[in-house]
């Protein structure tokens, strides 16, 4: 492509703003709720500004990314899925601990964490994987096998971090993909029943007490798992009592008064059920469904297949991100600590998520190129 | 890229089912969102307005502190704090006047601990006013329906029964500091937060981990106004919440006895010193004790400002454990370690016997004896009996400094004992190497005269020196000192048994030690010994005296009364004893500052010590050996009287027998 004005001005008349759009809205309510989340603590009154300033930086790589053809990601997938988990091997290694977890890669001023950007990767890696094999046909088993070792690698090694979350939300992505790269229906029956029983085994009869409680301190070293139900009860608590019109912007009585500890990150849907009820509720969700749905529309759009199945990673990885946080902060789940896409504050997973938005609106560019 | 579109156009199928299933996850995320805000919505809102739980910390209690004798040395009992809730307080102004009268506050004492404290969480309890009185407690229980969200919380408050005595021991416990968080969450791998109380010193800090315990929580319902209310069980929404019981900390048994420990504090009264009591056959540690003192109860209360005031601007540092975060020249005391590496190098034989003047004379340098007109013709055992620094100079200069450093090393001295408390000190064994690396310089053999009688560089602690002494009493093994003999938990059970260490064996002839006992005997029993005057009665004491010089002194300085310097001028008086002389069970070493006199100072509370030991532990030997003293000192009385007579016969000259009584080494 070469560069000129008027290919510029092409450029932007063909550029899709519907994903940074839809984001863009979601934030939006985000951060209104984040100032109301955290208004009631003084030493967090500040926050919602470090998060205008995080999103401006998830903006500004997103776009950049977005300028780089789908090509470039076809190209470098696999360099990017190596270098990815050198990286994770490195932070197992000599990554600095937070909050008794060894997550983060410091370099100079940077704080980063691998698990973060492993989610693209392994969605570009297997998208190239299977873009170029078994195409003619449905899985079964033995197809699965190597792309099963492409997200399982990295699923292990951040479940070791300990950071067991992310490290299942890898494995769902790919359960994804696998499904719309035509898994047979015998094998995905099999996989289900094989990973429900013998997980529901494991955890009823092959452990003890104390070991359970143990696992739910691993799933989330950060949630106080020792008082496992409390935090859950008073999110259900704080749901529940925005009834149908909710209380509020910023009449939140459980937010204000630190019951959810972790009411800006991983609680912020509890804080905005609560401020503005069922019919919030429904609004916030009806806009992730569009998000969900941009992504399918481009995956059906597009005419190459390694497009098609990244578009659909994508989707996953904003639905999982999505389903998993609302289901825990009603109490559907276990507490495992991951943030809801753009509203919870927290720069990792802005930057993540804007890449997304970048490479599925590249993506979406490049369509008319031919 | 040919027929690529055919097969993504193949995929479609699979991608409707996906969109279908994204939906149908989400109608259980709405169905789930009706139940709760819809369904249950106005009961939940009900909870949110009236109901809340409150996390509530349940305190681990402290493991408990025994003595050997299993006395209970440090112990818990519960106290009140008043407090604000600010969540639940309610017509602001008045409930705190209230309080205020209460408490005797003015509001706006009150208010400015409440906007210290206006960071924390609004439910968080903010303490207004520490351990309050029984008297109090009533009056706010009684008027809590009137100030809302003004509450009593119990604590535990760690007693130490005997207050100051052994306080450095015993150390201390206090809330961690801001600075020590992240420190602390390190080492221990434990998410300590603000108002965790932790060892601060001592025992307390050492095994901070051992005692602590677990702490353990509880959910409890309170409504609107912050009052508890009780749970019904399993009827409403909270039934679900698990609380955590508390796990109490171990237990320690030490090997310290109280009987010492209160024995040595009160013979040290009015001054300002430590002392280290050990039991020579095994190392354990009997009493040590530090003065001034300061009360560790103080610090579990919480802390008054005049107390904390009183400690800091006592200019002798009572937070100080002076028997192993302090050393001291050890004076002549160390002349027993020089006996030795003569004894052993062949520089002198036990019997030989060295002119000694009143001076040395090293070049153009004059080194003076204590003693204006010399000790005359002297032995080994005269040598430690009168401590008679020319002998010492004399045979300074044949013995390498690096071989007298070899043998004071051996001894224990110069390291850590590795006792089981925090900053103990190493003390200081000089040799070349040393001087070469700290001032550049060569060692010069003046020097060596200075450090054979314990002056110059070389420093040690008063524990150091006891269990140096220990080694010599009991035949020459130096054992690891040890104050815990055991750690057990609350029903019992025993966790971890502590048995003696030994550290070396120090390989030193028996003929060598049997002189130096004989000598150190002869200090104490034998007149004109410098302890002579201090022996005290059946107990059978060995020991060495010894002054430790402030600063150097000029000839006349030296000969000058030292009660008449400046305090801050005047000499650590130091004893190292054992007893019974040749039976030892015991070894002390005590270090009074500026007490001028190793004897008249120091002595006597070691004597006491082993008094109270003797007396307690083997009387039938005590009372052996009172009699055999008693008898002892009849016929001295008897020959005194007799030699007197006699002298005043003879000459006119009527104070020298005085004088010879009040004698000192330097």
């Amino acid at each position: 492509m070469r560069f000129n004005a008027s290919g510029f001005l092409d450029i932007f008349k063909r550029y899709d703003f519907s994903f940074f759009g839809i984001a863009m809205a979601i934030f939006i309510v985000g951060i209104l709720n984040l100032y109301s989340a955290t208004s009631g603590s003084p030493n967090m009154a500040n926050l919602y500004q470090t998060q205008i300033a995080y999103f401006s930086v998830a903006m500004i790589v997103g776009m950049a990314v977005s300028f780089l053809g789908p090509k470039n990601y076809y190209r470098y997938s696999y360099m990017f899925y190596f270098f990815n988990i050198f990286l994770l091997v490195v932070v197992l290694v000599m990554g600095h601990k937070g909050m008794g977890a060894q997550r983060w890669l410091v370099i100079g001023p940077i704080r980063f964490q691998p698990s973060e950007v492993m989610k693209m990767s392994a969605v570009l890696c297997l998208a190239r994987w299977w873009s170029k094999h078994d195409t003619d046909r449905e899985l079964g088993i033995k197809e699965l096998i190597i792309p099963f070792g492409i997200s399982f690698v990295p699923a292990l090694l951040i479940i070791l971090e300990p950071d067991l979350g992310t490290g299942l939300l890898i494995l769902l992505i790919f359960f994804v993909m696998a499904f719309y790269r035509k898994l047979k229906w015998k094998t995905l029956m099999i996989i289900i029943a094989i990973g429900t029983i013998s997980g529901a085994l494991m955890y009823q009869f092959g452990l003890k007490d104390y070991q359970r409680r143990r696992i739910l301190t691993f799933i989330d070293p950060t949630a106080d798992a020792r008082g496992s139900g409390y935090n859950a009860i008073q999110s259900k608590i704080a749901i529940g009592s925005g009834q149908f019109w909710g209380k509020g912007w910023t009449k939140s009585t459980q937010a204000s008064l630190n019951y959810l500890p972790e009411n800006h990150t991983d609680f912020v849907f509890s804080i905005f059920n609560e401020e503005h009820g069922f019919v919030g509720a429904l609004i916030l969700i009806s806009l992730y469904i569009l998000l969900f749905f941009r992504f399918l529309w481009l995956a059906s759009s597009v005419t190459r297949l390694f497009d098609a199945i990244v578009a659909v990673g994508l989707m996953s990885i904003f639905f999982w991100h999505t389903f998993i946080n609302m289901g825990m902060v009603m109490g559907l789940m276990p507490v495992v600590g991951l943030p809801l896409p753009l509203m919870s504050y927290g720069g990792s997973s802005l930057v993540t998520f804007g890449i997304c938005c970048g490479i599925a609106t590249s993506i979406s560019n490049s369509r008319n190129l031919f | 890229m040919f027929g690529e579109d055919d097969i993504v156009r193949s995929h479609k199928g699979r991608l409707d089912l996906i969109g279908n299933i994204v939906v149908l996850f989400f109608l259980v995320i709405f169905a789930r969102l009706w139940y709760l805000q819809i369904y249950s919505g106005k009961e939940l809102y009900r909870y949110s307005i009236e109901n809340t739980l409150r996390k509530e910390t349940v305190n681990a209690p402290r493991g408990m502190i025994f003595s050997r004798n299993n006395q209970l040395l440090i112990h818990n009992i519960p106290r009140f704090d008043a407090v604000i809730i600010p969540q639940y307080l309610k017509n602001k102004k008045e409930s705190i006047k209230k309080l205020g009268m209460i408490l005797k506050m003015t509001p706006d004492e009150i208010n400015k601990i409440l906007i210290k404290n206006r960071g924390q969480a609004r439910y968080r309890p903010v303490v207004i006013k520490k351990n309050i009185s029984r008297k109090e407690v009533a009056i706010i229980e009684t008027e809590n329906f009137k100030m809302p969200g003004v509450m009593v919380q119990t604590f535990i408050s760690r007693e130490y029964s005997d207050k100051e005595i052994g306080g450095h021991l015993l150390g201390y416990i206090s809330e961690i500091s801001q600075a020590q968080l992240p420190k602390y969450r390190k080492r221990d791998k434990f998410n300590y937060k603000l108002g965790d109380f932790i060892g601060q010193a001592g025992l307390e800090e050492q095994m901070d981990l051992q005692l602590r315990g677990e702490d353990g929580f509880e959910f409890v319902r309170v409504d609107a106004r912050g009052r508890v209310r009780k749970n019904i069980k399993g009827e409403d929404l909270f039934s679900e919440v698990r609380n955590m019981k508390a796990t109490p900390g171990n237990n320690l048994r030490l090997t310290v006895d109280r009987d010492l420990q209160i024995a040595a504090y009160e013979s040290l009264e009015g001054k300002v010193g430590s002392a280290v009591a050990v039991d020579v056959n095994s190392g354990e540690i009997l009493a040590m004790v530090s003065r001034p003192s300061f009360d560790p109860t103080q610090f579990s209360r919480g802390l008054t400002s005049e107390y904390w005031k009183s400690l800091i601007d006592n200019e002798n540092n009572p937070l100080r454990d002076r028997t192993i975060q302090e050393h001291y020249s050890p004076g002549s005391t160390f002349k027993t370690i020089t006996a030795i590496a003569a004894l052993e190098e062949g520089i002198v034989k036990k019997d030989q016997v060295i002119q000694c003047g009143p001076t040395f004379k090293l070049g153009r340098r004059r080194y003076h004896d204590w003693k204006k007109d010399g000790h005359g013709p002297t032995d080994v055992y005269k040598s430690l009996k009168r401590s008679v620094d020319v002998y010492f100079y004399k045979i300074a200069t044949q013995l390498d400094i690096d071989v007298l450093a070899d043998y004071a090393r051996k001894f224990g001295l110069g390291t850590k004992t590795g006792i089981s408390l925090p900053r103990e000190t190493s003390g200081l064994i000089p040799d070349r190497e040393w001087k070469k690396k700290r001032f550049g310089e060569e060692w010069q053999l003046g020097e060596t005269l200075s450090c054979s009688i314990g002056q110059s560089y070389i420093l040690t602690t008063p524990l150091q020196l006891a269990m140096a002494y220990a080694a010599i009493a009991n035949g020459g093994t130096l054992y690891h000192p040890y104050l815990i003999k055991e750690i057990f938990k609350n029903d019992g059970e025993v966790i971890e048994k502590f048995s003696p260490k030994e550290v070396s064996k120090l390989n030193i002839s028996k003929d060598t030690l049997e002189a130096i006992k004989k000598g150190l005997y002869q200090v104490v029993n034998e007149q004109k010994g410098t302890a002579w005057w201090y022996r005290g009665v059946g107990i059978r004491m060995a020991g060495k005296t010894g002054t430790s010089q402030v600063k150097s002194m000029t000839s006349k300085e030296l000969f000058s009364k030292c009660e008449e310097m400046p305090y801050r001028d005047r000499h650590h008086g130091i004893f190292v004893g054992y007893a019974p002389a040749y039976d030892p069970k015991i070894a002390v070493a005590v270090v009074v500052e500026h007490g001028c006199h190793g004897s008249s100072a120091a002595a006597p509370v070691v004597r006491d010590v082993i008094t109270k030991y003797m007396k307690k532990y083997y009387p039938q030997k005590y009372a052996l050996y009172a009699e055999e003293d008693k008898k002892k000192m009849k016929q001295f009385w008897l020959d005194e009287k007799a030699r007197k007579e006699k002298l005043k016969k003879e000459s006119e000259e009527k104070e020298e027998v005085a004088a010879e009584s009040t004698e000192e080494d330097t």
